[in-house]
Order: structure tokens, then sequence, then C-alpha cells
């Protein structure tokens, strides 16, 4: 006798919605052909669950009640009066609506030389060949679960270029907002090329602009060219009744210097997932990130990175802080294959639970095969100090007052590796914030 | 201005103070001696708040007020400062920041508004400099990277900055080399005024040459075992606790 999986309306959701979708879903017949083997491999084995080794502290499976519908187009008159995430930061911002770029709300005047910035859903139609190409994944990465399900059911996205030797002063911002309600799932794909010597600061704001369970699965793939220079930064600030898929694919390439920060700040199930590597020798890169939780919240940072070039450092940072009963999990994975000497990684986690019920769980794991290379990962859990603590009060500074300087500073240490100053005051401020709803 | 009516605190089962009474006035100086272990750094942490301790008896009045049910920072914007004998180290909080959030805590307390930045910095930045802190060392997170003096420099700053009416130093002068205790104790000599009054906890006398006390006591086994002038404290320097920690003993 075989045994039938039972579905879970979830599984069953995503059943029903692919074959109806997958034709008018953007793509050629090859495209289609993607989508098809990215939606099977999910539709045999189910959404992951905590017997999955990469799941195993984010258990989909239990955790996604639903899938909900596909995203129809936003209220543009909304999204016009919407106050940017980050303000400030002079960024050229690319608004990406209900899972569709939305060219007329974007800034696209006074293209930099060596910008190019399309629509992925137009590529896709086109059958464009290089587009096509980069949605090949290996393996590892294909087959993740956030990544297929991207793959299957993405909508647009954005398709940037940046030319070799163009150094983009002005930062790119993409920014991704759910409008409307009831709740709605968009699959987002951007495709960035840095070319060789090129620099670029891409930044992400995730939100919605009405709290309902929204869906949102935003995939980013970037290829940083040989000594060029990105800065990527996240901000993650859906409400806390929405599900959150992050997913960066990094090719590192030679004598290049790579950063991507991570905030996740809102969503009540998030997972940012990064799946890194170095393909070239000499570079260097940085990843890190916050996570704040409140409530019953869950949020996962899973970072996959293969140090596979001589001579790369990589400094991991990952700090959260845990409040009533949320949950954060970070999984951190790096292999050193055996060519890889050379190779200097140090990773780090650490969270601070506030209450008795918050949970943190931490899985750093180095896989190394050459045998000159510095590597070493540490993982801290503890709640706040209390001899500083009570240093603050002895000052008269009242509890909560003190309490958020000290989870300030404990965040601080990464947050303050952000180079781009209005971002890093716009993350501040967003902190600040949660710290005062906190203390209230 | 402080009272402590036979306070009896214990941590875990054992007993540390076991009786300690003591009354301090305006304006006035007292030194507490004794040898390691008698309750000396118990008796600061307690009446700073520390809630490592378990009072089981007594009370302690601060101005007529009982403080004991007072939360640190209760106690703190009340008058009652504790210099650390090891400051705190407090990674990635600037001391600037610190000190602003301490002295508008006061103010705010107080029913005043809170100084504006170019007002803080003024007030900071004058104070400072009469204990040799240099602007780097404010730049700095509180106490990090700051040498054993440094740090009890900067102690002494932020009694100058919060004016408390009662000051508590525990064992201001250890890790203190001869120059930086002579700061130290300008510092605090400055800050003697009629109305406000000091407890100087410390094991040595050396430190009374320059802070010259009104009132010296031997604090052993948790008790007051002793109570006299300036002389008691040559006496003790000359002659060591041992004939105190023998009778606390018998």
């Amino acid at each position: 006798m075989v045994a039938t999986p039972v579905r879970t309306p979830a599984e069953q959701a995503l059943a029903a919605r692919y074959p109806a979708e997958r034709t008018s879903l953007p793509g050629t017949a090859d495209v289609i052909a993607i989508r098809d083997a990215a939606f099977g491999g999910v539709d045999k084995s189910g959404l992951p669950h905590r017997r999955v080794e990469d799941w195993k502290y984010t258990d989909l499976r239990a955790r996604l009640k639903t899938f909900p519908p596909a995203a129809g187009a936003a209220d543009v008159a909304r999204l016009l009066i919407a106050a940017p995430a980050v303000e400030g930061d002079k960024a050229r911002r690319l608004v990406i609506a209900n899972g569709r770029y939305r060219p007329e709300l974007s800034d696209l005047d006074g293209l930099e030389h060596g910008l190019s910035i399309f629509s992925l859903a137009t590529a896709l139609e086109a059958g464009d060949a290089t587009v096509l190409a980069a949605l090949k994944l290996e393996d590892g990465v294909a087959t993740n679960t956030a990544v297929a399900l991207n793959t299957a059911f993405m909508t647009d996205g954005l398709v940037i270029t940046v030319a070799d030797g163009a150094e983009i002063g002005r930062p790119v911002e993409l920014v991704h907002i759910a409008e409307g309600e009831p709740a709605a799932s968009t699959a987002v794909r951007h495709l960035v090329t840095v070319g060789k010597g090129s620099r670029l600061t891409l930044i992400e704001t995730i939100e919605s602009l009405d709290t309902v369970a929204h869906h949102s699965n935003v995939m980013t793939a970037l290829e940083v060219g040989d000594g060029a220079k990105v800065d990527h930064i996240r901000l993650q600030l859906e409400p806390d009744e929405a599900v959150s898929l992050t997913s960066l694919v990094a090719k590192i390439g030679r004598e290049a210097s790579f950063d991507t920060f991570n905030a996740a700040l809102g969503a009540g199930l998030a997972r940012a997932q990064i799946f890194a590597e170095f393909v070239g020798r000499d570079s260097r890169a940085g990843f890190r990130g916050i996570t704040m939780l409140s409530g019953r919240r869950h949020a996962d940072t899973t970072l996959f990175l293969v140090h596979g070039a001589e001579n790369c450092q990589s400094r991991e940072l990952y700090k959260a802080v845990i409040d009533d009963e949320a949950r954060s999990a970070f999984a951190g994975r790096i292999a050193v294959p055996a060519h890889a000497q050379k190779t200097d990684a140090r990773m780090m986690t650490a969270s601070l639970l506030l209450s008795e019920e918050a949970e943190a769980d931490a899985k750093p794991e180095l896989e190394i095969f050459a045998d000159d290379v510095q590597c070493g990962h540490g993982a801290t859990c503890g709640a706040i100090d209390d001899d500083l603590l009570f240093y603050l009060l002895s000052r008269g500074i009242p509890k909560a007052e003190a309490e958020s300087m000290l989870i300030l500073a404990f965040l601080g240490e990464a947050i303050d590796e952000i180079q781009n100053q209005a971002v890093h005051d716009a993350l501040i401020h967003r902190v600040e914030g949660w710290l005062k709803a906190r203390a209230a | 201005m402080l009272e402590i009516k036979n306070l009896h605190a214990r941590i875990g089962d054992r007993e540390i103070l076991k009786g300690l009474s003591l009354t301090v006035k305006p304006g006035e100086v007292h030194a507490i001696m004794g040898p390691n272990g008698a309750g000396k750094s118990t008796l600061s942490y307690i009446l700073a708040g520390k809630d490592d301790y378990e009072i089981t008896e007594g009370e302690v009045l601060l101005n007529g007020q009982s403080i004991l049910e007072l939360s640190p920072n209760e106690r703190s914007v009340a008058g009652l400062f504790l210099a650390f004998q090891y400051p705190i180290e407090i990674p990635g909080v600037a001391t600037m920041t610190f000190l602003k959030a301490a002295l508008n805590s006061h103010r705010k307390a107080k029913g005043q508004d809170e100084l504006t930045t170019p007002e803080f910095m003024k007030l900071v930045k004058g104070v400072a400099e009469k204990l040799n802190i240099t602007s780097d060392m404010l730049k700095r997170p509180v106490n990090v990277g700051f040498s054993g003096g440094e740090k009890k420099r900067a102690e002494i700053m932020q009694m100058a900055l919060l004016q408390p009416s009662i000051c508590i130093l525990d064992e201001t002068d250890s890790g203190l080399d001869i120059d930086a205790l002579k700061v130290v104790s300008e510092g605090v000599n400055a800050l003697r005024s009629p109305d406000r009054a000091f407890v100087v906890i410390t094991h040595y006398q050396r430190l009374l040459d320059h802070i010259v006390p009104d009132i010296v006591h031997v604090l052993s086994d948790g008790r007051i075992v002793r109570t006299g002038g300036p002389e008691l404290a040559l006496d003790l320097e000359k002659n060591g606790y041992a004939a105190y920690v023998a009778d606390a003993a018998a």
C-alpha cells in the first residue's frame, strides 16, 4: 500500500493555481517549460517541513496556512501618496506594485551612462536569450522551494545591467509594494548584472499598504563582475499578517567587493535566503543583517555561501532581537572546496532574548575541504546583561529607556556597517520606532 | 540625609549585612573602612538598588524617604549616586548619549525641560575639562577602552553632572596611580558642600589623605564595629584590621 501524503490547504491552492495560470503568466514556451519544471518539483515534494534539513526551523508546510490568489493591479492613486520607506537617499526609485513593474511611477529620468533598466515580463515575452539563460539556476538553488515558487509564478521584475567600468553614483532602489485587499500573492524576479570594475548600490524595500496576509516572494539574482563593488541593502517591512520570502543569489567575481544587509523588520512569517558564491579569487564580501521580532512573528535567515575561489575574505554578522513569543532562526553554511586556499571567513550570529518565551535557533556550519584557511563561527544567545542595565539605571535612566539603549547598541554593531547614510538613518529610525512601541 | 537602620541583607543563604546602622548628615564625609569580605561593596550595591540581594530587616532613608522599595533609577533621581568600584563598559552606547539620557532623566524628574544640545555640550565640556577628560574619551562608548584611572574620572564627571545629595564612592582609589588619585580627589573635594554628603568606602588610608573624612567607621562582618575621627584611619593603617576581625568573630 502506498501512503498518499495529505495536501495542506496551501498545497491544494498551489496545485489549483499553477495549471490555471501557467499560460497567462508572461513568457514564451521556453519560459513555460522552465516554470513547469520548477513547479513540478514543488508539487511533487510538497512544501518543505521540519524534517527537511534546510527548513528545520521554518516548517513551511505547517506555517503556510493558505496560498492566496495572484495579486490584481494596484490602485495607482494610493501608490502615489504612499510615503517612501527611505527618505532622503536620493535613490532612483523603481516601483514594483503587486508584482508588476510600474515605469510610470518610477524614476527613469537621466539614466546614467552604462545603466540599463527594463522589465523582466517584457524580456520573458520576447524570449530574450540572455534573460532565459539567467533563469537557469544550479540544482541546489533551483529546487529550493521559495526559489522554485518564484520561478513558477514570477510576473515581472527588473533586468538591470551596469556596463563595464560604469560607476553608478545614485543608488537604485527597488520599491516593492503590495496594495489592496483581500490578501494576494506576488512573485517578483530581478536580474542584476554589474559589469567589470563597476559600482552599484542596490536598495530593496518590501512593504504593504494594507494589513492583510499578502504573500510576497522576491528574488534577486545578482552578478558582481570582476573588480566591481556592489552594496546591497534590503529593508523588509511588511505588516505582521504578511508572509515574506526573499532570495538573493549572488555570484561574486574576481577582486570584487560585495556587501549585503538584510533588515528583517516585518511580516509574521519571513524567510530571507542568500545563496552566494565567490567565483573569482581575491574578493571580499560582507553578509550582515538584523532581525527584530515581537508578538508571535517568525523570521528565518538562511545563508549558503560557497567560498569557491582562492584568497577570498568574508564576514558574516547577523543579530536578532526577539520579544514576546517570537522566534528567530539563523542557519549559515559556508563551504570551502579543496582549491579555495587562503579562505578567510568569520561568521557570527547573536540573539538577544527579551522575554522568557522568545526563542532563537542558530545553526552555523562550516564545510572545509581546503587545508590553508581561516574559518570561524560563533553563536551567542542571551538576555540583556543585568550589570549593564544596572549601571544605566543607577544614573537615573528609566528601565525601558535603558533597555532600548542596550538593544540599539546590540544591533548597532551590524547596522553601523551600512555605508549608505540615508538607509542607515532610515533603519535606525525604524529600530527606534520599534523600541518606542515596545517601551510604551 | 542618609539613615541606615539595622540593615540585614543576604545573598542566597549567606548573610552579608548583619544589622548595619549609619547616619550621615548633610555636609559630612564618612569613610567606611574594613577588611575584604566585610560587606563594603554589598552595602554600596544595596544602597544603589542592585536586586541581587535580599533585604531581610531594617530600613534606609534618604532625606526622610524610605528608598528600599525604589528602583535604582528612582534612587538616582532622588539624589543618590554610586561611583562604581568597577565602572561598567557599555559597547555601542556613546558616552554623550548616555550622559544626556541620564541628565535629562534627572531634569524630567525635577519637572525641568530637557537641555538643548548646545547647553548640554557646554555643561559636559566644563565638567570634563576639570577632570582631565579629553573630548576623545567623550566620543568613545561608555567606559570602553578607558584605563582604570579614566574610568574613575568618568565616574566623578557623572557625579558632578548629576549633582546628587549623597555620593557613595566604592573603592574609588582602587587601580589609581598617585596622579590620578589626586585628580579624582580634587574632583570630589570640589563637590563638597554643606548640603551634600559622601560615604567613602576604601581599604586604605591613602585616599583619606586627599578626601579628608569627618567620621571614620570600621565595617567588619556586616556591622559597623567602631566609629571615630580621622585618626581612626591612621590607626587602621598602622595596626591593620586584625583586632576588629577578631572582635567580630568573637
